[in-house]
């Protein structure tokens, strides 16, 4: 990782979501209003990203097939990249699950409920990541 | 009757003879020797007083003397001559001159003859007057020696007479004798030395069929016969003549006599007598017999004892009962003290013997010879003295040991049955073959059931009307002797209240094996009946949650892309009107899939967003403010019956108030369907550690109180609900810990909706708060 790299990497958003189509929305609007998304689909493929490389932000669907949720991403970001802690919004289909519930109330981090409309996601994503 | 100047008696010639020689005229002591001996001889009372006047009338030259003998109110004159008294007029005054007291000589002038008369009294060694001695003479006075005499003769002649009279009173009373003698009935019979009868009784001899004195002389062995003693003695009655008495039983053909024997031992042996009294004791030998009979051979103890319990004389039975070897053993003074288990056992019997005088059926427990215990059943009875102090106790004894033991047995195995009827948990009740009731056990009464509602009423009575044809189809199958067991019904219970009961119905057969009763056993379940009801509902709601969850978040993936790219649709200005148009549409009906799918995590959520102190009572207001005027306007009417200072409740007031009005809501549905003049009547109480909210309206009423929670049941028209309301109140409400009921109303229209939440505890209030603060 080199120093010159780091300001135009620094503004992608990573956007780890193992259902294609919802990932396909989010990159569609995102990149509709000028962000760069780089794509994951599952836990493990988004902490390998997050190793490699530096983003402006992470969006991250919860639940998730494969030994790697979306919980376990925001641990990983909290202990590996706590700079990065502040720019997490996290998605959930179920937030309803009792394990989903104890996460949100456990961290100030932001949560979009599946479905929501696209105005609403500019919105978090421009309050947290900021303007790109 | 001749008239005489003078009273002359008719006096030996002698006398006169004997003045003129001039001799001492008489020799008194000589004369007076001779009265002794006449006297001594004399039996004969007035012969002797004749003689005896003639003497003194000699001895004192008197021309007439008599003896006046007093006998009774009488006097009788005994002298040898009668020319005086002449008149009847004078043997009256003469009486009364003879009957007079006087201490000694008196002399009184006798006027027809100018002659004087002179009175001595005759006095008995008791002072008392027997007599008056009395002579008729010419001179005037008496001399001293003459006094003297008088005096003298006086008292011979008392002598004589008490000696006659005591005589005649000794016959007298000697015929008396013979006469009492005779007069008694038992046989007499008196007997010399030689063996010679000397006496008998008129009894004796009117039995033998002779004159009492025929048998005087006979040898006392004649009477051999009347009474066979087998004396080997002369005499049949005599057994050892050196006894001064003796006193045995006889018998003879069929007769019995108690035979007493004295003998009196004369100066010499001729004079000593031997008397024989034969008692004829025939009739009650017998009564004694037949009772002594009756004594030993019946089958019930007998007994006399001392007032302290000591025998005196017992029967065979009893002997055989106490298990001794006679009853001499049984009578030693030393069996009481073992007979009695306990020295009190035995002080209480005397006692009450002596306070009451009779005891009946009195049980003891009694120690054998070999230490065994026999109880008994006694009736004892006291016989008192003249003062009425117990001498006496008379009881007789049973042997009640086996009785007793079958009895004890008996009531053991009764304390037995009782205790397990009585400690059950179950109702058991015994009914006539009709179903009336004819026992109920304890367990009824503790469950408020009344004694006179019970016995003698038919159970069906209880049995909840939908349910009566089927108790008693099974009471009919029972009575037809076929068991009948855990019959589900609902029945009323004491309070009113209905239950949920299971019966078991059990027929019981007469000695006959005919069934007379029918048993049954009532559990009231309704508790379990509930729990598992509730139990299955909640394991129900868990999966329908659980599937819901699962649900929710596969359908929000599809619904998140078509929601997005519709969004994004939509952004482009480019896109025609008409499509703008569509994408509406998808965009509308997305929203309202977003919503039913977050209906459904909302009754899926396991715990509420918020906990924090909740007035229920304010919640209540509030909701209902949001519908009252839909209320008004369509005569709802709604009343509040709040309990004041309601304990809040943790959670969140938002949830809470959806719960409510989700009720609030589906009442007045309820009731605008039926039509009636709707009433809403909500009443908030404390029911031990919960607070419990109740909602009971007059509407149609729930189809199928049961399912009303699942997911999408609803009889509402199609569009006007999800039929996901009444499932997010439930999950709301568990979240909260709570539970949430709902049932028709029993014997009227509409239903009732019960949501119970927990009570908030002093320490889960303190937290909160605490919690709340941060």
């Amino acid at each position: 990782m080199t120093a010159t790299t780091m300001p135009r990497q620094a503004t992608a958003i990573l956007v780890i979501e193992d259902e294609p189509s919802v990932s396909a929305f989010v990159r569609a609007a995102l990149e509709r209003r000028g962000y760069k998304v780089v794509q994951a689909s599952s836990g493990a493929a988004g902490l390998q990203q997050l190793e490699e490389r530096t983003f402006a932000g992470v969006i991250s669907d919860i639940r998730m097939p494969g030994s790697i949720n979306g919980a376990d991403v925001h641990e990983w970001i909290r202990k590996n990249r706590p700079q990065m802690a502040s720019r997490i919004i996290l998605i959930s289909g179920d937030t309803a699950n009792s394990e989903t519930q104890k996460l949100l109330a456990s961290s100030p981090t932001p949560c979009l409920e599946k479905p929501f409309r696209v105005q609403k996601l500019i919105l978090m994503v421009e309050k947290t990541f900021g303007k790109p | 009757m001749r008239e005489r100047k003078t009273i002359s008696a008719r006096r030996p010639a002698a006398a006169p003879g004997r003045k003129t020689t001039g001799r001492p005229k008489h020799d008194y002591s000589k004369e007076l020797m001779e009265l002794v001996v006449e006297a001594a001889n004399s039996r004969v009372l007035p012969e002797f007083l004749r003689g005896f006047a003639e003497r003194a009338a000699e001895m004192l030259d008197a021309e007439w003397a008599g003896v006046g003998e007093i006998v009774g109110s009488r006097v009788e004159i005994y002298s040898r001559t009668t020319d005086f008294p002449a008149t009847e007029k004078e043997r009256e005054w003469l009486a009364q001159g003879l009957r007079r007291r006087r201490p000694g000589l008196e002399v009184l002038p006798l006027m027809r003859t100018g002659q004087h008369i002179a009175f001595y009294p005759i006095y008995a060694s008791d002072a008392e007057l027997m007599g008056t001695l009395c002579m008729v003479r010419k001179a005037v006075g008496f001399s001293q020696a003459e006094e003297k005499l008088l005096a003298a003769l006086a008292s011979h002649a008392a002598l004589s007479m008490e000696k006659v009279r005591r005589f005649s009173q000794l016959e007298r009373s000697k015929k008396q004798w013979v006469e009492d003698i005779d007069a008694i009935s038992d046989y007499i019979a008196v007997h010399d030395h030689a063996w010679k009868i000397v006496r008998t009784n008129r009894s004796l001899a009117t039995e033998l069929g002779i004159p009492p004195a025929a048998l005087v002389g006979e040898p006392i062995s004649s009477l051999r016969h009347i009474a066979e003693t087998g004396s080997a003695l002369p005499c049949p009655f005599c057994r050892d003549t050196r006894e001064a008495r003796e006193e045995y039983i006889a018998t003879s053909a069929g007769r019995t006599f108690l035979v007493s024997t004295s003998r009196t031992r004369g100066v010499t042996e001729e004079e000593s007598r031997t008397i024989h009294v034969l008692k004829d004791i025939t009739d009650r030998r017998e009564a004694e017999r037949r009772y002594r009979e009756l004594f030993d051979s019946i089958q019930e103890g007998l007994f006399f004892a001392t007032p302290e319990g000591q025998f005196l004389d017992v029967n065979d039975a009893l002997v055989r009962m106490l298990g001794y070897e006679s009853a001499e053993e049984l009578l030693r003074a030393d069996v009481s003290a073992h007979l009695y288990p306990t020295q009190a056992a035995k002080a209480r019997l005397v006692s009450a013997i002596a306070e009451r005088g009779a005891l009946r059926n009195y049980e003891e427990t009694l120690r054998k010879k070999d230490g065994g215990l026999l109880h008994t059943m006694q009736n004892i009875s006291a016989v008192r003295d003249a003062l009425g102090h117990v001498v006496q106790i008379r009881g007789l004894m049973l042997d009640v040991t086996e009785q007793k033991m079958f009895q004890s047995q008996l009531q053991r195995e009764r304390d037995f049955n009782q205790k397990i009827l009585n400690t059950t948990q179950s109702m058991i009740l015994v009914l006539d073959t009709a179903g009336l009731i004819s026992y109920a056990n304890r367990r009824c009464y503790e469950a408020g059931y009344r004694k006179d509602e019970l016995i003698g009423h038919r159970l069906v009575e209880w049995v909840e009307s939908s349910h009566q044809k089927d108790f008693d189809a099974a009471l009919q199958t029972t009575a037809h002797g076929q068991q009948v067991d855990n019959l589900e019904l609902r029945a009323r219970r004491a309070d009113g209240s209905l239950g949920h009961f299971s019966i078991s119905l059990s027929p019981m057969r007469d000695e006959a094996n005919q069934v007379n009763n029918v048993v049954v056993v009532m559990t009231d379940i309704t508790d379990a009946a509930l729990l598992q009801a509730k139990l299955a509902h909640a394991e129900k709601m868990a999966t329908i949650g659980r599937l819901v969850s699962g649900v929710a978040h596969e359908v929000n993936n599809p619904l998140a892309a078509i929601l997005g790219f519709t969004d994004l649709l939509l952004e482009n200005p480019e896109m025609p009107i008409a499509a703008r148009e569509d994408l509406q549409i998808i965009l509308q009906e997305t929203q309202r899939t977003k919503e039913i799918v977050q209906d459904l995590l909302s009754f899926a959520r396991q715990r509420p967003t918020q906990k924090e102190p909740v007035n229920v009572n304010a919640v209540l207001r509030q909701t209902i403010k949001l519908r009252s005027y839909d209320f008004s306007s369509h005569g709802v009417e709604v009343s509040e019956d709040f309990e004041a200072n309601l304990s809040p409740t943790l959670g969140d007031a938002q949830q809470l108030q959806q719960v409510f009005l989700n009720i609030l809501n589906n009442a007045y549905d309820a009731i605008q369907e039926s039509g009636n003049h709707g009433r809403i009547r909500i009443r908030t109480r404390r029911a031990e550690d919960d607070i419990e909210v109740a909602f009971m309206d007059n509407g149609t009423g729930v189809v199928d109180p049961e399912r009303i929670f699942d997911p999408f049941f609803t009889t509402k028209q199609a569009g006007k609900g999800t039929g996901l309301g009444l499932s997010i109140c439930y999950g709301i409400v568990r979240a909260h810990g709570g539970e949430i009921l709902c049932w028709n109303n029993e014997g009227e229209s509409g239903s009732t909706f019960v949501v119970r939440l927990p009570a908030a505890t002093e320490t889960a209030l303190a937290a909160a708060v605490k919690e709340a603060g941060r």
